[in-house]
């Protein structure tokens, strides 16, 4: 088990966020989150990035809890964060961007090597490389960001709606590259709103509803049950209680 | 002198002044772009910074004019005293912010710039209590070594001053665009939580813009005072305004920014001073910053607008 | 008895006594000691210290209005008081002296200038000898008209840049002053200001009669401050203060407010600059630089930003400190020096220090004490988990009316009326040319993802943000690119997504400024308090009261308390009430159940339905789909900026395009298989 919440309790001041949350993400997984708005993905994000700390419960990664570790620590251990929209720097280059998520690693030939990797996965940011990040399109960006996370050489990478704001061309391209990413190796832990997009290449998933799990399973098994669309489109449609658990 | 004479000649007053203006005010905006603060204490950290650089030229038995040096001894005098003065300056901006201004920095609204004129306070009337009102002669090592440019002088300290300022804003821009540091500086000013998320140790970072933009702001006091021969307790005030004014002109939180709008003000000095009268040059630049403030707050080159959106 | 018996049998009594006839008590003792100070204490210097400690803490006051009531940073304050110095400086020394004409006589008859020879043979000058009771109030209009000019460049700045704009006027003033040499004598200074006159008597060289003056001034003022912090002024300053922008939305026009918190912070500065001068009979352009500001800033900030008498007891302590203590001090210290033998200790010399001391007590107090010696708000005592969620109890409409509608009942005309409008943010495009209606008496929901554009719908509608196309009425009255505050005069009162509640304001407070639209006092009024505003703010509480009573025991027993304090769900309900105090009749709700648990989520759209009953239009941006189902007549879905469907609730459920849109769009088998019974459209 890569990555594991368990029993997760976080509290926004009296706002409860995260209710008794559990996952389970296993090494070399493509697991979705989803969920309407206001349903917790991104508090979870944050929870992992260690932006927020539980309030009760652990999380775990690769075995040790990380609730308390810094978010340098974590991105050391392991884990690294495509963030919701982009958030590239904006006035530095597409290179220093890339340099930039290399941080907290030496240069070196296996720095050269996750670079010329990036490169190949992206073609487009190649060619870029010297180009003001802020200046690039939505799309673009997202290649650069994913590229970014990916040269920290991460093991889990943490992908918070790696769609919004991109055109329908851009959608595809970058789930056709998330998958690619993983047969490498690399575990991907996704929240995402399009669950059209997730369901399609992740191999389980879990639906968050008001900072609870309502629903768990694989992707077949969430693509036919008609409550993954009450969830979305309703959010008291699933009472507590009837959560339906198909399969760990 | 001619017209065209004095022009020259205050043009070239007027880069000095600017050199050290934007020195100064390139101090300011290293701490502004990560912060978004107005640290008051700035100034009065380059009035500090002057008197370290008297005192330790003192050290040297320099005093006045009476002793001139040429070649090696003169460039390690200066050396040393630079090297001291910067760090000596760049030592106080670390405790200003690891004891004053930390604490503070969660808390939302002014209470951090507040507390910025209480150390500015504070640090004013240290040296006025130590040093005393009257204004102290800077020695000056160098020889008396005057160039004609057309119907102009320059002397051998301005070159001085344009060649030190000149070396370190290469320096910083060196250090902020290709040293792992200065880009980790550079991210955290533009994105703090995605710099976080990078493993950045955004704490660090700010006690680096804090050292670096102090040192800078001692230097410019060393530079104060072998240009015009003299410092007092009162000179982080007035070259203060001037120095903030420059680095709002140029857009707050931008460093090309700020070297332009240093010399900018620094000619608008000069040539005010000439052409209209001394007295009223405050005036003049207090007006600039009203005018930027409140018809261009981003200034000729910023982005971080001062307007409530 | 023991001592300590007696004591607690003593708090017992006192106890028993209100706290207001408490606080009316001790102002009594301290107004009757300060009358009686100069005939029990006959030190002349002291009483001038005293007189100058008075004067100070009108500055402090009058700094207060502006930075702790409107929560404006002004650091050039000083160049207030330079204004009322010179004003009356210039008005009756012998500076200026142009020469005698015609012009100048009736002047002469009300006593405002006397005639005078000129030097050496010259013609006759004009000599201002106006009358310091005069200057009073000129000065203070002076100065207040200046602070409106200072003021005005500042209005859109964020608070950082606000303060050094205030700077620099308040730098070139002295600078000004300084080398305007004909009007103020320069760096000279002025000489020879006419001490104030009564009757004939001049006050001359003993400090008790201007200590009068001054105690009379300080009084005065803190009566002006204490009635304009309890009224509708008041409120609209701190409101602006805590949240600009949900003040705006509740109808404060902030550019008027603003400006007034400049003009009565400047016009206490220049009365008090008018005191100093007379007093002292001359004034310097040094008196009144930026460490004088500081000063002053220090005084309020030590004293307690926002506090009336926290500012002038932190006046008080710190000019006494240094015209009494330091002096004290430093003898103490040096017979200290004697008995330990130290050189230093004998010499060292504390008065020149007290700028360091205040520097040294401006970073102490906001390190430490960021809320003063005197804290502005008194938070009422916390309450329990259990008092916080106890059950609903008496809550309901009962007999509430709300004023501003026609009854119950749809007319069947159009509320609210959005046509084509479009919204772009640089390249991005929020809104486009979306259509929507809203019937009167109705609710219509509006729903979609994330980003759709739901909250720019609200702020576009409300003022916050232009509409680059497109038209949007109200009952007919064209309302595009109104201010927020004139939109909710108008009758639209709206809540936030994420919660704009005046944090540092307690609930009855933050539902009054509801109500400033409303209401009609001025300042004038609001410090004269004649019955027809006495009569307003009864009203005034009142509505508010019936308004929180809708919601029962959740909020009734807690209208003093500081929302801060309250759970999120309390918080939810206060800024619906608030929005409902303005006397809307079309309500903009922004996910006004986010947050709450199931039962809270039932009681809440029970509410707005009973709301709705009595006539209020309602329209509503929710998540929680069974809500709109229960509440809306109609609803409109969002999706990137375009409406993607109009129905009714039930209809646009199944509506292939809404599910698409939330569910994300893929041309699959996968879509089909998630769309499960989809009508084709």
């Amino acid at each position: 088990m890569l990555l594991e919440f368990r029993d997760v309790d976080t509290y926004y001041g009296d706002l409860h966020v995260l209710k008794q949350v559990n996952y389970a993400i296993r090494e070399g997984e493509i697991v979705s989150l989803l969920g309407g708005n206001a349903s917790g993905k991104s508090t979870t994000m944050k929870t992992i990035m260690g932006v927020v700390r539980p309030t009760r419960g652990q999380v775990l990664f690769d075995g040790q809890p990380i609730g308390t570790l810094p978010t340098a620590e974590r991105v050391r251990r392991g884990i690294a964060p495509v963030l919701e929209a982009r958030r590239l720097f904006p006035r530095m280059t597409v290179f220093e961007n890339l340099e930039m998520g290399a941080y907290l690693r030496k240069r070196g030939p296996a720095f050269q090597q996750d670079l010329d990797r990036v490169f190949t996965l992206f073609p487009r940011v190649q060619e870029r490389r010297n180009q003001i990040a802020g200046t690039l399109s939505g799309g673009e960006q997202q290649m650069v960001a994913i590229g970014r996370a990916l040269m920290a050489r991460p093991r889990l990478l943490c992908m918070d709606e790696p769609s919004m704001g991109l055109s329908p061309i851009f959608v595809e391209q970058v789930f056709d590259i998330i998958q690619a990413i993983n047969r490498q190796g690399t575990t991907i832990f996704m929240v995402e709103q399009n669950a059209n997009m997730a369901l399609s290449i992740a191999h389980r998933a879990y639906v968050l509803q008001t900072g609870q799990v309502v629903l768990s399973g694989t992707a077949d098994e969430l693509r036919r049950t008609p409550m993954i669309r009450e969830a979305y489109l309703g959010e008291m449609a699933i009472p507590v209680g009837c959560q339906e658990k198909l399969l760990t | 002198m001619t017209n065209f004479d004095l022009l020259l000649q205050q043009t070239i007053n007027g880069l000095s002044l600017g050199a050290m203006y934007a020195l100064l005010a390139l101090g300011f905006t290293l701490v502004y772009g990560i912060l978004e603060l107005i640290n008051f204490s700035h100034f009065n950290v380059f009035m500090v910074g002057s008197f370290v650089g008297l005192w330790t030229l003192q050290m040297f038995g320099l005093s006045g004019q009476d002793v001139i040096l040429t070649g090696l001894p003169l460039a390690g005098v200066l050396l040393a005293a630079f090297a001291v003065t910067m760090l000596a300056s760049g030592a106080l901006g670390v405790a200003i912010e690891r004891l004053c201004l930390r604490p503070l920095r969660d808390v939302k609204g002014p209470a951090a710039m507040i507390t910025t004129i209480g150390v500015s306070t504070i640090l004013f009337n240290v040296i006025l209590l130590s040093v005393g009102a009257d204004s102290k002669n800077y020695p000056n090592p160098l020889p008396t070594v005057r160039f004609q440019l057309a119907g102009a002088v320059l002397d051998l300290r301005v070159i001085l001053i344009w060649i030190v300022a000149l070396l370190l804003m290469a320096g910083l821009w060196l250090f902020v665009q290709r040293s792992r540091l200065g880009k980790a500086m550079r991210a955290t000013a533009q994105d703090p939580e995605a710099a976080r998320m990078m493993g950045v140790n955004v704490d660090r970072v700010i006690v680096i813009a804090f050292f670096a933009g102090s040192a800078l702001a001692g230097a410019g006091g060393l530079i104060f005072g072998l240009y015009y021969n003299y410092t007092s307790f009162l000179i982080g005030f007035t070259t203060g305004l001037r120095a903030f004014t420059a680095a709002v002109l140029g857009g707050i939180g931008s460093v090309p920014g700020a070297m332009a709008g240093g010399v900018i003000i620094g000619l608008v000095e000069a040539m005010g001073g000439q052409f209209i009268a001394t007295a009223w040059t405050d005036v003049i630049i207090f007006s600039i910053l009203v005018l930027v403030l409140v018809f261009r707050p981003t200034g000729l080159f910023g982005r971080l607008a001062p307007v409530k959106s | 008895m023991s001592p300590a018996g007696l004591v607690s049998a003593l708090a017992r009594r006192l106890a028993w006594i209100s706290l207001a006839r408490r606080r009316q008590g001790l102002t009594g003792l301290v107004l009757v000691a300060a009358l009686l100070f100069p005939l029990v204490h006959a030190n002349d210097a002291d009483i001038d210290s005293m007189a100058n400690a008075a004067a100070y803490a009108t500055l402090a006051l009058g700094l207060n209005i502006v930075v702790g009531f409107a929560g404006l940073l002004d650091l050039g304050y000083a160049a207030f008081f330079a204004i009322g110095a010179y004003t009356y400086g210039i008005l009756s020394s012998y500076q200026l002296m142009p020469p005698w004409g015609a012009f100048w006589e009736p002047l002469q008859t009300l006593g405002l200038v006397a005639r005078m020879a000129g030097e050496s043979g010259s013609g006759d000058v004009v000599h201002f000898t106006l009358s310091f009771w005069l200057a009073l109030p000129l000065s203070a209009a002076v100065a207040a008209l200046f602070g409106v000019l200072f003021g005005a460049p500042t209005l859109r700045l964020k608070g950082d840049y606000l303060a050094i704009v205030t700077l620099g006027f308040g730098e070139i003033v002295p600078i000004v002053v300084r080398n305007w040499s004909s009007l103020t004598n320069g760096a000279a200074g002025l000489n020879g200001v006419a001490p104030p006159r009564i009757d004939g008597y001049s006050f001359g060289v003993s400090a008790t009669p201007y200590y009068y003056v001054a105690v009379a001034m300080v009084a005065l003022l803190i009566f002006v401050s204490v009635r304009l912090r309890d009224s509708r002024i008041g409120r609209a300053w701190m409101a602006i203060r805590e949240d600009e922008i949900a003040a705006a939305a509740m109808g404060i026009n902030l550019r008027r407010y603003k400006l007034l918190a400049f003009a009565m912070g400047a016009a206490f500065g220049g009365m008090t600059g008018t005191f100093y001068v007379a007093k002292l009979q001359t004034a310097t352009p040094e008196m009144f630089g930026f460490p004088v500001s500081v000063m002053i800033l220090v005084m309020v900030v030590f004293g307690g930003v926002g506090s009336v008498w926290g500012v002038v007891l932190g006046a008080f302590v710190l000019q006494l400190l240094q015209s009494w203590w330091l002096q004290d001090l430093t003898l103490w210290l040096h017979a200290l020096g004697r008995l330990v033998d130290s050189g230093w200790l004998q010499r060292v010399d504390l008065v020149p220090s007290i700028e360091l001391i205040f520097g040294l007590i401006l970073v102490g107090m906001m390190l430490f004490r960021r809320q003063g010696l005197i804290q502005a708000v008194r938070p009422a005592a916390a309450l329990t988990f259990e008092q916080q969620h106890a059950e609903l109890r008496r809550g309901g409409l009962g007999d509430l009316r709300l004023h501003g509608l026609e009854g119950p009942g749809r007319t069947g005309a159009v509320a609210l009326d959005v046509r084509g409008v479009t919204v772009r943010f640089g390249g991005l495009v929020a809104l486009n040319s979306v259509d929507l209606v809203v019937p009167d008496g109705g609710v219509v929901a509006v729903i979609g993802p994330n980003g759709s554009g739901k909250s720019t719908l609200f702020n576009v509608i409300t003022g916050l943000v232009h509409a680059g196309e497109g038209r949007i009425a109200l009952y007919g009255g064209d309302i595009t690119g109104l201010p927020p505050y004139h939109v909710l005069a108008r009758g639209i009162a709206r809540t936030f997504q994420n919660l704009r509640l005046f944090p540092n304001l307690s609930v009855i407070d933050n539902v009054l400024v509801g109500q400033h639209a409303r209401l009609k006092t001025g300042p004038i009024a609001a410090i004269l308090r004649p019955p027809r505003t006495r009569a307003e703010e009864k009203t005034a509480h009142a509505w508010a009261m019936e308004i929180i009573a809708i919601f029962g025991n959740r909020l009734l027993p807690r209208i003093d308390q500081m929302v801060d304090g309250l759970s999120y769900a309390n918080r939810r309900r206060v800024e619906i009430a608030r929005a409902l105090a303005s006397n809307p009749r079309v309500l903009l709700l922004d996910e006004p159940t986010a947050g709450m648990n199931p039962a809270e989520t039932l009681e809440l759209a029970e509410q707005i339905k009973s709301l709705n009953g009595l006539g209020l239009t309602v329209l509503l941006i929710e998540h929680k789909l069974d809500v709109v189902t229960t509440l809306a007549d109609t609803v409109y879905v969002l999706d990137h900026g375009d409406v993607i469907a109009v129905g009714k609730p039930h209809d646009v459920r199944r509506n292939e395009a809404v599910i698409r849109a939330y569910l994300g769009r893929r041309a699959s088998q996968a879509a089909d298989d998630l769309a499960g019974d989809v009508h084709v459209a």
